[in-house]
């Protein structure tokens, strides 16, 4: 075991320091917060470097390329809790994509942040998610992930609401934290079910952890009163925590809503690495998720829980994409669109596999938290203006968030050969067309890619093109923001398009190494049944999209701000629909909020008129009773102790009198009391 | 005859000679300076010497553990003696040292001289089991005691207070001797052993009733019992504090342990009992009564008092009531309660005459009302004497608390029948429970009441500061682990078997 695999632990140490630090520094200490921040994460971008050479080094040489670290916790009764960590492929992979991105984002930080007051909490709260970021890719224990990824939401919770001093920020935190619970309340009781049944929570330990064949051959073949394989019921519930964390169907309402925290707050948090984290999650239990009767892994269209998951990935995709549509704010389109691009992971992982999932989820990453950050550059730029009806016109003035804008929506979009998104993207339509149960799925992505190319070609037409249809009100025009928030941008830019050179049909580089395998360059994986197919199909279903979107909104760019959206005047009901998004929010608000309160409300009065009422029986009784023993005490009791309390003051007055400091009648005393006791002996003796 | 060598009688009688060879030495330091230094210098000089010599004293007997029993028990030494010496001198010491810095008699080598010859006497008195020595040595004490009362000479209450003790005293003390010698003619014998072994298998006749109650008169005298009390409140109202201190701490102990030692040991087989319903004859029931008296009367008549110094008294009389119930039970653990309440109890009380001192010099008076405010003018001060009254009082977790809790106890236990002294305990706990109203009168003064308007805060002398707190940390301390004390007291009264 080597250096880096037994201190794994201080990547997410290194910045829970910086957090801890920068939790104690005054709010003046912006300089030292942010340097905290950024210099944590630097030490903590090198060490995921140095354990994903570990980890390349391992699979070069043909190893194992897993290797968990295990550790006793305390003891519960004659049982040791364990916790541990573990470095495989999938995390090394997760390590340097959430270091490095999360480096960029807190550099870009310093820029956006900057005239802010609480610029101090501001990274220490970011600090903080880092930390526990990297803490929930490293565990190799459910209990452990499980830890940090609670605290990733209550540091979500907490950047949302960064501005907490607008009610639409403290409501969308507090709707952000209420509807991941519920996911994470299915989480916590899968992961009892599994402690239950497995008796450990850690994922691997040299064949005795949950995720290894004897854990899982003993859960397949347990059957639950409901039909279904334990191994199934646990999966489906660990999947519930994914589906709240990261947004999916039907519990994607908070993620549209957490745009009101600051901006790289929503590239970080909301578009690259905490909204992954369902992702992840499902990746890392995929031996759970993928275990049922007939085998283990054999074939993936069998396993149940994975069924759930493409069906529910798929919907997202098509669903979210399809609100984003309609929308004006910028983030809100990017949220969307975020929630969409996670259900495409969700697919991927059902059907084709961890690496398929996984590649999107990483290029997803890059060219998302690229898109945000330039959306935020173009909202600084615009005096935090949101709508892009009144943008417009920003292509020239912001040349260099353009450019990378553009690269960004490319990858998105699934724009051919030179954009990662493309690559990663085909993988999973490929996956789903050869998926063995269904060809809905397929379908579905497909739709969704059209969409995605038509909202991406509307908001950029909207922001970039065409004339400013900015209100007269503003004094000053919009500006390139400064160097520290558009160096990152290029960064990014140029990841989004080189990371799609590791997972192409001809070079899998990327799946290869998440299987533990060596990849080979040759390029007849694009001979392989299908994959052209799939290649030039969603290419011309992109193309319709960009074209559609161009052929909508390219003449009505200088339409007035009020005016209304093409596309609203093409269906004005349809519009309306997605832009209230299928209306899911007024459905919960009308159901489940209405009858949450209409419940709160009965408990109130059970409380105020039933409970309170007993307690104010009792209270009076007692009052009564005390009344009764005060009465009691006052004429009965104190006047009896009063009076030889009195007593006893008098007597001793009386007794006092005795010493009138005469000696001749003090030695009588002793005279009469010397033959008073000899008295009482020789009487006494006698009687 | 016996034949013993006089380097070993030296050798035995070391430590007290070592105490009267610093009393002369500080009456010899003294004389050449008394011309020129300030009386608080001299005192302070003087105490140090004396300290020391205690503290030599002290050293010797720690350092040679003696076992002897001399001249037919003229002269007994055991662990549990030395034990005893070793308690008093410490007692002394405090004494001494809160001497430091007082000027109340310009006579100070022949004060210090004086206590230390009072020292001397306890620790003979404790050292025999002889009658004759008994009294002789009680009269050393009480001698040195009358002429310390009296060393105010510019207060006529000192000198009428040391009157009053002396007349008392002399009668009393003719009223031991007298028994002492019908003891004598009862047995034929001067150890109380013997004695004891005389008088066991005969009944209760007139002579020896009337011995027995000589004696207890004689001794009553000394520990302030009712009806014997008389002389207390007068003294510790008239004598200088550090002599009340001396009178009512250490010299209080010995009195108490001599008084077991010759009721239990000279009376073994006459005792009688005092069980509730089973009345005998014997020295328990007088005991007893005069237990009870003391207690009664004590508690009551404090409350009445104006003079903090008379109620100090007062309350002193009831904790010899208290330390009687020792006597009634003499059982091992009795004894052991009464050496632990008997010392702790002293320390109480050196304490709060101390405070007494220090308030009357600079406040000018000692009555109740003097101490009003005494919280705002001296924290520190008012901080001890809380420890002390409540010491006093018996409040957990100091060490009068648990001092009373081993004493009732050990009464509880003992007796010829299962809780057949209980009427005894009853009564002590329901006098103590009085006794809290005039402990917390004094607090009640220091902490509520405010000061006289025209007074400032109070200099305390820096040494008797010092003093004063280790005394109050000790009662903390002996309160809430009283096996540190105990443990360290039963070891010799075991191997002893009184």
């Amino acid at each position: 075991m080597t250096w880096i695999v037994r201190n794994l632990w201080l990547i997410p140490a290194l910045p829970l320091l910086a957090a801890a630090l920068s939790a104690l520094a005054h709010r003046r200490h912006r300089l030292f917060a942010a340097s905290a921040a950024i210099g944590s994460m630097t030490l903590s971008l090198l060490l995921c470097l140095i354990a994903f050479a570990e980890v390349l080094r391992l699979v070069s040489q043909e190893h194992i390329a897993r290797l968990p670290f295990n550790f006793d916790w305390f003891q519960v009764g004659s049982e040791w809790l364990k916790l541990g960590w573990v470095l495989d492929p999938l995390t090394a992979v997760m390590l340097v994509m959430v270091s490095f991105v999360g480096l960029l984002i807190f550099i870009y930080s310093v820029g956006y942040m900057a005239h802010d007051d609480n610029f101090t909490r501001f990274f220490c709260f970011l600090s903080l998610f880092a930390g526990a970021m990297l803490g929930l890719v490293i565990a190799n224990s459910l209990l452990l992930l499980f830890i940090c990824w609670e605290i990733v939401g209550l540091t979500s919770y907490l950047l949302i609401g960064f501005w907490y001093q607008k009610p639409s920020a403290a409501s969308a935190a507090k709707k952000a934290f209420i509807t991941t619970r519920i996911g994470d309340l299915a989480f916590l009781l899968g992961m009892v079910w599994l402690y239950s049944q497995a008796g450990t929570l850690l994922f691997y330990n040299y064949g005795a952890g949950c995720l290894e064949q004897a854990a899982l051959m003993k859960l397949v073949t347990q059957t639950t009163s409901l039909g279904i394989a334990a191994s199934t019921g646990i999966a489906l519930l660990i999947f519930c925590g994914a589906i709240g964390k990261s947004g999916q169907v039907p519990l994607h309402v908070w993620l549209p809503d957490a745009m009101e925290g600051p901006t790289p707050v929503s590239a970080l948090i909301h578009a690259a690495t905490m909204v992954a984290a369902g992702v992840f999650l499902v990746a890392r239990a995929y031996p759970l998720m993928a275990a049922h009767g007939g085998g283990l892994g054999l074939s993936l269209a069998s396993a149940p829980a994975l069924k759930v998951v493409t069906w529910v990935g798929a919907i997202t995709a098509v669903f979210a994409a399809s609100i984003a549509v309609a929308q004006d704010d910028i983030k809100r389109i990017l949220a969307y669109s975020t929630v969409s691009q996670l259900g495409y992971m969700m697919l991927g992982l059902g059907v084709g596999g961890v690496a398929v999932g996984m590649f999107h989820l990483i290029t997803h990453a890059f060219f998302k938290a690229l898109l945000f950050m330039g959306a935020g550059s173009v909202i600084h730029g615009c005096h935090e203006e949101q709508s892009i009806r009144r943008m417009g016109g920003l292509r020239k003035l912001m040349p260099i968030t353009f450019a990378t804008y553009a690269v960004g929506m490319l990858a998105l979009c699934g724009f051919p050969l030179l954009f990662s998104g493309f690559w990663s993207k085909d993988a999973i339509l490929h996956a789903a067309s050869t998926w063995g149960v269904s060809r809905t799925p397929f379908y579905l992505a497909t739709l969704g890619v059209l969409l995605t190319a038509f909202y991406m070609t509307r908001q950029v037409l909207y922001v970039f093109f065409g004339e400013s249809r900015r209100p007269e009100a503003h004094a000053t025009s919009p500006h390139e923001s400064p160097g520290i928030m558009t160096l990152p941008l290029v960064i990014l830019a140029g990841c989004s398009v080189l990371l799609g050179l590791i997972g192409t049909p001809a070079w899998p580089w990327f799946s290869a190494f998440i299987n533990g395998q060596h990849a080979r360059f040759e390029l007849r994986g694009f001979a392989e049944s299908g994959v052209l197919t799939v290649m030039f199909s969603s290419t011309a279903v992109l193309l319709i999209g960009l074209g559609i979107g161009w052929l909508l909104y390219s003449n009505r760019l200088n339409a007035e701000s009020a005016s209304p959206d093409a596309f609203e005047q093409f269906s004005p009901s349809l519009f309306n629909l997605l832009r209230n998004g299928w209306f899911v929010d007024t459905f919960y608000g009308a159901t489940f909020v209405r009858s949450a309160a209409w419940f709160s409300d009965a408990c109130d009065w059970l409380d105020r008129w039933v409970f309170n009422g007993m307690i104010h029986l009792i209270s009076r009784l007692t009052l009564g009773a005390s009344r009764l023993s005060r009465s009691t005490d006052a004429f009965a009791v104190n006047r009896t102790f009063d009076q030889s309390c009195r007593g006893a003051a008098l007597s001793g007055r009386l007794l006092s009198r005795l010493q009138r400091g005469r000696v001749q009648s003090y030695l009588q005393i002793i005279g009469i009391a010397f033959a008073g006791f000899v008295l009482f002996l020789i009487w006494g003796h006698h009687g | 005859m016996i034949t013993v060598s006089y380097t070993a009688i030296l050798q035995l009688l070391l430590p007290e000679m070592i105490l009267v060879v610093t009393a002369l030495l500080v009456l010899a330091v003294d004389l050449p300076i008394s011309r020129t230094a300030q009386t608080r210098t001299r005192f302070t000089i003087g105490a140090v010497i004396s300290a020391i010599g205690c503290i030599g004293a002290i050293a010797q007997i720690v350092r040679v553990p003696q076992q002897a029993n001399l001249f037919d028990g003229t002269l007994v030494i055991g662990p549990e003696i030395q034990l005893i010496q070793v308690a008093i001198l410490a007692l002394t010491v405090l004494i001494v040292a809160m001497a430091v810095g007082s000027s109340f008699t310009s006579h100070v080598g022949e004060y210090l001289a004086v206590a230390l010859f009072a020292t001397v006497g306890m620790m003979l008195l404790v050292s025999t089991v002889n009658i004759l020595l008994i009294f002789l040595s009680l009269e050393l004490l009480s001698l040195s005691l009358y002429v310390l009362a009296a060393f105010n000479k510019l207060s006529s209450h000192s000198a009428e207070a040391a009157l009053k003790y002396f007349l008392f005293g002399g009668t009393s003390a003719a009223f031991l001797l007298f028994g002492l010698s019908l003891l004598y003619g009862l047995s034929n014998s001067t150890n109380l052993v013997q004695i004891a072994h005389a008088i066991k298998n005969q009944p209760l006749d007139p002579f020896l009733a009337v011995a027995m109650v000589m004696i207890v008169l004689g001794f009553g005298f000394k520990v302030a019992a009712v009806p014997f009390h008389f002389w207390a409140p007068d003294v510790y109202e008239g004598a200088p504090a550090n002599s009340a201190a001396l009178i009512s701490s250490s010299a209080k102990v010995a009195g108490f342990i001599i008084f077991y030692q010759v009721m239990v040991i000279g009376f073994a087989g006459a005792e009688g009992s005092s069980d509730w319903g089973r009345y005998t004859a014997g020295w328990v029931p007088v005991v007893a009564v005069v237990a009870a008296l003391s207690m009664v009367l004590g508690n009551l008549v404090a409350i009445a008092q104006t003079s903090v110094r008379r109620l100090l008294a007062y309350s002193a009389i009831a904790h010899a009531g208290y330390i009687l119930l020792a006597l009634v039970s003499h059982t091992e653990q009795s004894f052991v309660a009464l050496l632990y309440y008997a010392i702790t109890y002293a320390m109480t009380l050196i304490g709060a005459f101390g405070v007494i001192s220090i308030v009357e010099e600079q406040a000018g008076g000692e009555k109740l009302s003097d101490f009003a405010g005494l919280s705002r003018r001296a924290p520190i001060l008012s901080l001890c004497m809380l420890i002390f009254m409540l010491s006093l009082g018996g409040i957990p977790p100091l060490a009068g608390f648990f001092g009373k809790f081993l004493l009732f106890a050990s009464t509880l236990s003992a007796g010829q029948h299962t809780l057949g002294l209980l009427w005894l305990v009853a009564l002590a706990i329901a006098m103590s429970t009085v006794s809290l109203y005039y402990y917390l009168q004094v607090l009640k003064r220091i902490y509520i009441a405010e000061p006289a308007s025209e007074t400032g805060p109070i200099q305390v002398p820096i040494a008797r500061q010092v003093v004063l707190c280790a005394i109050a940390l000790s009662i903390l301390l002996l309160g809430c682990a009283p096996n540190l004390f105990l443990t360290w007291l039963r070891q010799p009264i075991r191997i002893a078997h009184f």
